[in-house]
């Protein structure tokens, strides 16, 4: 009799430990598996920097990605013609020394560094740009496998589309090439250093019939080796970088811990080297920890809740604006942020140059939500879904969290909302497709340049599936404004235009814009020489690891 | 196990004309299981735990899923006997209501495997044959897998929600009860009285379904109060992983995983739903224990 009661005690207990460590499980063996790889570390000689991260990548393709988690690694892989000054979007020369443009703006001439190769051997040079930037604009291109919205988003659709302002890229000889456009493009230069826009081996696009997604071949500072599918990812130093004496890390692994306690744990525990994804709530305990740095990414983001505009009950610009009324952003701030974010008020930062710090905020009025939903048809609300994704990002620590605050102010204007989950990749092809109703989603700005946040995710050129629009918000009034200041080169009357486009997409709420956030990452105290970048793709080029 | 045979035995022949014995058999077993204290310290908890889950909504302060943002990540107070959670939400209203989602899974999933379980194993115990192959490795195969894999398999089939994790639970116990009783009835239906309704030609179904099946059960009642801890836990680790409950549900499981990213700032959210499961369980383990005992004749 006693011993049942003793085993009784003692398997309820050890149940409810095994249930309460199941989040923490993971870390350790996720941890373990990737020391085993790097061969012991840092102590046999070979630096190795495990980099701790919320989500796998989608592909290693740049130029047909979207997600931050692809970029991550991509940007260690390949190099762009230009890039930016790591923290900064001051541009620098990259695998191009230097340019210029034509006084009329229509043409652009890169002069390319010599004696760089790619990581299979084969030459850099105009050719291989040529072949690049062929396959991405011509949809005919045998290599053009893939969706490739970045470089319809950036510049206007692809060869034969009536908005493309590249018109053609020609060899002028072997190290000098030249871009000619339809009209001047402001953002150009800038568009130029972003890490879709890199170069890749047109060798290993060939022999992979286009599909590079898991080959990748560049001419950056660090290799290829192995990718396990939500698990991680492997580089290697490139031994014949043409930085002397760049890289200093011998090996890069990627490691997908999802959950973010679990993977401070692991860096704690010393498994993991750097982290993003920190939960804000946590940044006192990497402060008070004597082996830990902290950093802060600079503020470029921005996290919405975007309505599908083409759906029931969200194509009535009234619903849209009771929703915005309803939404008590600055609780879900201060709540899930800890001091580390604003609300949003509009879709660019504060900080940028073009947003309209003027607009006012609609105010948190549950009453009049109610009268705009009455008007609108809905007096007793309705039944929708609420997509959330399943992974921390930058713009959004817990998005989990935040549309379960989302939700219950949902219901005090009577919308049952469920909140819908998928896994990252296919949570990105489905809002590009439009099967959502309503989406949470954000925005890490990746050229400095206010172009990249409307143009890219409020224009009618981008929502058609697959839509970085995922508002599939069209107003033919915002698409003129905004193609019209790709066009103004000078950046005053350029600013003014997005003011003016800002104000309308305000009053037509395609979105809820939630928060600018201040990412905060952490470190292991051995790691020197890592600067977070403003687009979230950190540079590892000058990272190494003390003792 | 076998002593209430006899006495069972005696009331097949003329069903309802002679029924004390059994009657006497289950008051023997209680008075048996109130000797044990253990015992009665179960079932005083799942006691306990029925009661809150029924007047969850009398009991509760609060709207287990009314947020208030500001106030959020609370220590224990007047208002809040058990702090906030990470929403703001109402500790303790979100336990109670816990209570009622976590014993409904239990009950229920565990009434479901039983039905199902015990009419697949009564056909593959009493015919035998072909129908017995085929339903013990079908069980075979359910129970090569780890329990909790096949409910996240299941859950990921059907998608994730409280119903359908009730539903995997349910699957995934099946066998547990399927091959009790199936090895119960391969000895009841060797028993003469079985023979002897045979001999008097009763229908099969009134053979199984009146004297097979009430002579099988017994470790099945055991097995089910014990099931009904073990449903809960399940239900929790599947709430637990996101694939239970769904958001704003109070469900235990899901309480945990939620609160767990805050250990170190607000502790006492994630010591209140893992208590409240680690005690539902263990009062359904106590209690069933004490029923095996009680109903096991060799204990006397």
């Amino acid at each position: 009799m006693r011993r049942t009661w003793i085993a009784a005690v003692g398997t309820a207990t050890a149940l409810m430990l095994a249930l309460a460590g199941c989040g923490n499980a993971s870390a350790p063996s996720a941890g373990n598996a990737a020391n085993g790889t790097s061969g012991g570390g840092t102590s046999s000689g070979s630096k190795t920097l495990v980099f701790g991260r919320g989500g796998d990548s989608v592909k290693l393709d740049p130029a047909d990605v979207t997600d931050g988690e692809s970029f991550r690694v991509t940007q260690q892989i390949y190099e762009t013609l230009v890039d930016y000054k790591p923290g900064t979007f001051d541009i620098q020369p990259r695998l191009a020394t230097d340019w210029s443009a034509s006084s009329d703006g229509l043409k652009w001439t890169f002069h390319l560094r010599k004696g760089v190769k790619f990581q299979d051997g084969t030459d850099f040079n105009a050719d291989a740009v040529v072949f690049n930037f062929d396959r991405w604009m011509d949809k005919s291109n045998p290599y053009h496998k893939g969706d490739f919205e970045y470089f319809a988003s950036m510049f206007g659709g692809f060869k034969g589309d009536p908005g493309l302002v590249l018109q053609d890229v020609k060899k002028v000889d072997e190290y000098t090439v030249e871009f000619d456009l339809k009209h001047p493009f402001a953002p150009f230069l800038a568009d130029m250093a972003m890490p879709c826009f890199a170069i890749a081996s047109p060798k290993d696009i060939q022999d992979h019939q286009g599909d590079i997604a898991r080959n990748p071949v560049g001419t950056g500072p660090f290799e290829f080796v192995s990718w396990k599918q939500n698990d991680k990812i492997v580089l290697k130093k490139n031994p014949n970088y043409w930085q002397s004496g760049l890289p200093h890390l011998d090996q890069v692994v990627f490691q997908v811990i999802q959950d973010n306690k679990s993977r401070l744990n692991a860096l704690q525990s010393g498994e993991l080297d750097i982290i993003d994804g920190v939960n804000p709530v946590d940044v006192q305990t990497i402060k008070s920890d004597p082996n830990l740095q902290l950093f802060l990414r600079p503020s470029n983001n921005v996290g919405y809740l975007a309505f599908n505009t083409q759906k029931k009950p969200f194509n009535d610009v009234r619903v849209r604006q009771a929703i915005n009324m309803a939404i008590d952003k600055k609780a879900i701030v201060d709540a899930y942020f800890n001091g580390l974010a604003t609300p949003a008020v509009t879709p660019l930062p504060p900080t940028m140059w073009g947003n309209d710090t003027s607009i006012q905020d609609y105010p948190v009025d549950i009453a009049k939500a109610k009268q705009l939903l009455a008007e609108a048809g809905y007096p007793n609300g309705f039944q929708t879904e609420l997509w959330a994704m399943p992974v921390a990002r930058p713009y959004m620590p817990d998005p989990q969290k935040i549309a379960a605050a989302i939700q219950d102010d949902l219901k005090k204007i009577g919308i049952q909302a469920k909140i819908v989950t998928y896994d990252w990749a296919t949570y990105l092809k489905k809002t590009a497709n439009g099967e959502h109703t309503m989406c949470l989603l954000g925005w890490s700005g990746d050229n400095g340049d206010p172009d990249d946040f409307l143009y890219v995710l409020l224009d009618s050129d981008n929502a058609k599936p697959p839509a970085q629009n995922v508002a599939f918000y069209v107003n033919p009034q915002v698409h003129q404004l905004l193609t019209q200041a790709q066009k103004e080169t000078d950046q005053q009357k350029r600013a003014q235009l997005y003011k003016q486009a800002e104000q309308i997409i305000f009053k037509d709420a395609p979105w809820v814009p939630l928060d600018h956030s201040t990412p905060p990452l952490a470190a292991s105290k051995k790691v020197t020489g890592f600067v977070p970048s403003a687009t979230g793709s950190d540079e590892l080029l000058n990272v190494d690891i003390q003792g | 196990m076998n002593a209430n045979q006899p006495a069972a035995a005696a009331t097949p022949v003329e069903p309802g004309a002679w029924t004390p014995p059994r009657r006497s058999i289950w008051l023997e077993a209680w008075k048996r299981l109130r000797k044990q204290r253990a015992a009665m310290v179960g079932g005083g908890i799942v006691v306990l735990f029925i009661v809150i889950g029924l007047l969850a909504p009398l009991l509760a302060p609060y709207d287990p899923t009314d947020q208030d943002l500001a106030h959020h990540l609370q220590w224990i107070s007047a208002q809040h006997w058990l702090g906030t959670d990470e929403a703001g939400r109402d500790e303790l209203s979100r336990l109670l209501f816990g209570a009622r989602i976590s014993l409904t899974i239990g009950f229920f999933s565990v009434i479901a495997s039983l039905v199902v379980g015990a009419l697949l194993g009564l056909v593959a115990g009493f015919f035998g044959g072909w129908a017995d192959v085929l339903i013990s490795r079908v069980f075979d195969v359910m129970l090569a897998f780890p329990s909790i894999l096949l409910a996240i398999a299941i859950v990921a089939i059907l998608g994730p929600g409280l119903f359908n994790a009730l539903l995997a639970v349910a699957i995934i116990n099946v066998p547990t009860y399927g091959r009790l009783i199936r090895s119960r009835v391969l000895s009841v239906k060797q028993e003469e009285y079985i023979l002897a309704c045979r001999a008097l030609g009763m229908s099969t179904s009134r053979l199984l379904f009146r004297h097979v099946l009430p002579n099988s059960w017994a470790p099945l009642i055991v097995q089910a109060t014990l099931g009904i801890g073990t449903a809960i836990l399940d239900a929790a680790a599947l709430g637990f992983l996101g694939l239970g409950a769904q958001p704003p549900s109070p469900e235990w499981g899901k309480m945990l995983s939620d609160a767990k990213d805050y250990i170190t700032n607000a502790p006492w959210i994630v010591a209140a739903p893992g208590i409240a499961i680690a005690l539902s369980v263990l009062g359904f383990n106590l209690f069933g224990d004490g029923l095996r005992d009680a109903l096991d004749p060799k204990m006397k």
